[in-house]
């Protein structure tokens, strides 16, 4: 055994390329999307401009010429759109090669909400100067940390090999927020810590899937095998279902404790689909599914807070003065808005200052999108839901490994189910739950958890093992302090 | 005013019909992702990375494409032959059975281990296992698509 290892050119023996050689790649079809996305967001903000100052005209009675190409509040906007071709900048150096629709997709959606923190009125919510200022800082921040993590990320080891820790940490958040959560409007959900306050189920979800990720890619030989037989049901060796129950308890103690049934469902809709996606075995779904139901009732008959939710999905216009008044109003908002809207800016007549629904740049974003650029506005915005889903399962299949397989279907898979849920819920097509309509609705824990789902989801996309780049004579730089050093 | 409210109705359908050219564009990169993947033929249901072999034969880094049934061994006539001096001859066998694959000792002197445990018969594997036989180290990964 004298031989000394021989290993391919530029392979070491652990199968890494030898030096990191970073090379700027030129990233076209990113570039070209981005570029719609900013004359989109362009033309959205003119419309809105000249859509407001005829609004104000009329109310004023002024007859005089009203200037109609100057976009509204073009400093804010163009400040984001900027920051997009920033991150693409940074993509181009860094020269992985990672996903190029991910960010013009998710930039699309951020400056549409953009857009409507700007036409809401301002004193909704934001500390930082108004609504749609505090929101630029969320966007802005939540794109710096698409890019860390898209540049950044290289290794998988720190997720994969504390899958516990992480748990751990996911049902510490949970008990804090149990425990030391402040009530807002009769949920526990906003964790304060000194100046700042966020919702940790938000960040609960990202671990979740990465919990989920590590725990199933481990065990799927495990679960795919069938030792239990009750009846007619084959099912895995029973102490693999521990975590399934687990999971089924944690989804119920989130609407008993928190009231926070929108969590709840997110988080279980996402433990069957990865289950079904790791196993691909219908019965775990149809069993999950059964849970559900079966818990679905108890909480329905036990707690005062499902009954309502439930009873006004049912019926909105028993009491549309009180306990039905969104929907009522999310539900003439979506008909007023009609094949193809308002326009931006001509919907939602405000009351004394307000817009008639509240809590709208939250959870009814999609109600006011729905009124101001109709049917066909929020067909497309569901476009751009299906599209990060795709390319999430995409980055899924082409994947190396089971963990990173399951990472990436989860993590797209959070984002479309969460804005299924509250789409759904503004359309009164399943009981109205409050989460926030992803990279849209207005809120920091909301944009930080999502950013940090693109983030991972770039970096996972990388299709490694490229060839190596080519010796290269050194740069030119490199020959000038050659030079002077000799 | 008229002038005005046609070039605000014009301005709202060219906001909507800037949503649809970007939704357009969007799905033309995913058919063509999609078809470019669906041309490359990919009959190999998972590879063999090895990771390390002390002879340097086959050197670490390089791949083999794997069959639904793969037999590994010192012996020329394995689908993918070992040369250590701790491999038998027929060493062990790697089979895909539906959803999952499996590894199986063939009766070798010094054993197979999948992530340092010795392997008893017919044992369940995932990708990103590793396999060690003789002194050679090897990952189950999936197979590009």
């Amino acid at each position: 055994m004298s031989s000394v290892a021989r290993a391919p050119a530029g392979i070491r023996l652990d199968g890494r390329p030898d030096r990191l050689r970073i090379r700027p790649r030129f990233r076209g079809r990113e570039l070209g999307l981005l570029v719609v996305d900013a004359l989109a967001l362009y033309i959205g903000a003119i419309s809105l401009g000249a859509t407001e100052r005829f609004r104000d005209a009329l109310a004023n009675g002024s007859n005089g010429p009203i200037n109609l190409a100057s976009p509204a509040e073009p400093g804010l906007l163009l400040t984001y759109i900027a920051a997009l071709f920033a991150v693409h900048a940074v993509f181009v150096l860094a020269g992985r090669r990672t996903d190029q629709l991910l960010l013009p997709a998710v930039g699309l959606l951020g400056g549409i909400g953009l857009l409507l923190m700007i036409r809401l009125p301002q004193s909704l919510a934001g500390n930082l100067g108004g609504l749609a200022q505090t929101q630029l800082v969320w966007l802005l921040i939540g794109l710096g940390i698409v890019t860390i993590l898209g540049v950044a990320v290289r290794n998988d080891v720190w997720l994969r090999r504390y899958k516990y820790t992480w748990a751990a940490v996911g049902v510490g958040l949970l008990l804090l927020t149990f425990v030391f959560g402040n009530d807002v409007n009769g949920a526990r959900l906003t964790l304060s810590l000194g100046p700042v306050s966020g919702q940790p189920s938000e960040l609960l979800k990202v671990i979740l899937v990465i919990f989920l990720a590590g725990y199933l890619s481990e065990n799927r030989p495990l679960l795919v095998d069938e030792s239990t037989r009750i009846g007619p049901i084959r099912l895995p060796p029973l102490p693999y279902l521990a975590p399934m129950v687990a999971m089924w308890a944690i989804a119920l103690g989130i609407v008993i404790v928190q009231r926070d049934l929108g969590a709840a469902l997110l988080f279980f809709a996402v433990f069957l689909l990865l289950l079904y996606v790791s196993t691909a075995r219908v019965s775990f779904v149809v069993l999950g599914l059964a849970a559900f139901v079966v818990g679905a009732v108890v909480l329905y008959f036990l707690f005062g807070h499902v009954r309502t939710r439930v009873d006004v999905w049912l019926d909105p216009f028993a009491d549309p003065a009180g306990t039905g008044y969104q929907i009522v109003q999310a539900l003439h908002a979506f008909a007023r808005g009609g094949l193809i809207g308002t326009g931006l800016g001509a919907g939602l007549p405000t009351v004394a200052g307000r817009p008639p629904i509240p809590a709208l740049h939250t959870d009814f974003p999609f109600a006011a999108l729905g009124e101001e650029l109709g049917l066909v506005g929020i067909l497309a915005i569901l476009g751009l839901y299906l599209v990060l889903v795709q390319r999430g399962l995409r980055i899924a299949s082409a994947a190396q490994d089971e963990f990173r397989a399951i990472l990436a279907a989860g993590l797209s898979l959070v984002i479309g189910v969460q804005a299924f849920i509250i789409a759904g819920g503004n359309l009164k097509l399943i009981p109205l739950t409050g989460i926030t309509l992803p990279f849209i609705s207005y809120g920091g824990s909301s944009l930080l958890a999502n950013s940090v789902i693109v983030g991972l989801l770039i970096a996972l996309s990388e299709r490694a093992r490229e060839p190596l780049p080519p010796p290269r004579r050194p740069g030119r730089l490199r020959r000038l302090l050659d030079r002077g050093a000799a | 005013m008229d002038a005005a409210l046609v070039a605000i109705w014009v301005l709202r359908l060219l906001f909507l019909a800037m949503l649809y050219a970007f939704l357009y564009f969007v799905v033309r990169a995913l058919v063509r992702d999609l078809r470019s993947a669906a041309r490359e033929p990919t009959v190999e249901l998972g590879r063999l990375v090895v990771v390390a072999c002390p002879s340097g034969e086959p050197p670490p880094g390089s791949t083999f494409a794997l069959d639904a049934i793969t037999s590994l061994g010192r012996d020329v006539n394995n689908s993918i032959v070992l040369e250590d001096e701790f491999v038998s001859a027929n060493h062990a066998a790697l089979t895909y059975r539906g959803r999952a694959w499996y590894v199986e000792d063939l009766g070798s002197t010094n054993g197979t281990f999948v992530n340092g445990g010795q392997v008893d018969g017919l044992s369940p594997i995932a990708f990103g296992d590793e396999i060690q036989i003789g002194q050679i180290r090897l990952r189950l990964e999936r197979a590009r698509p």
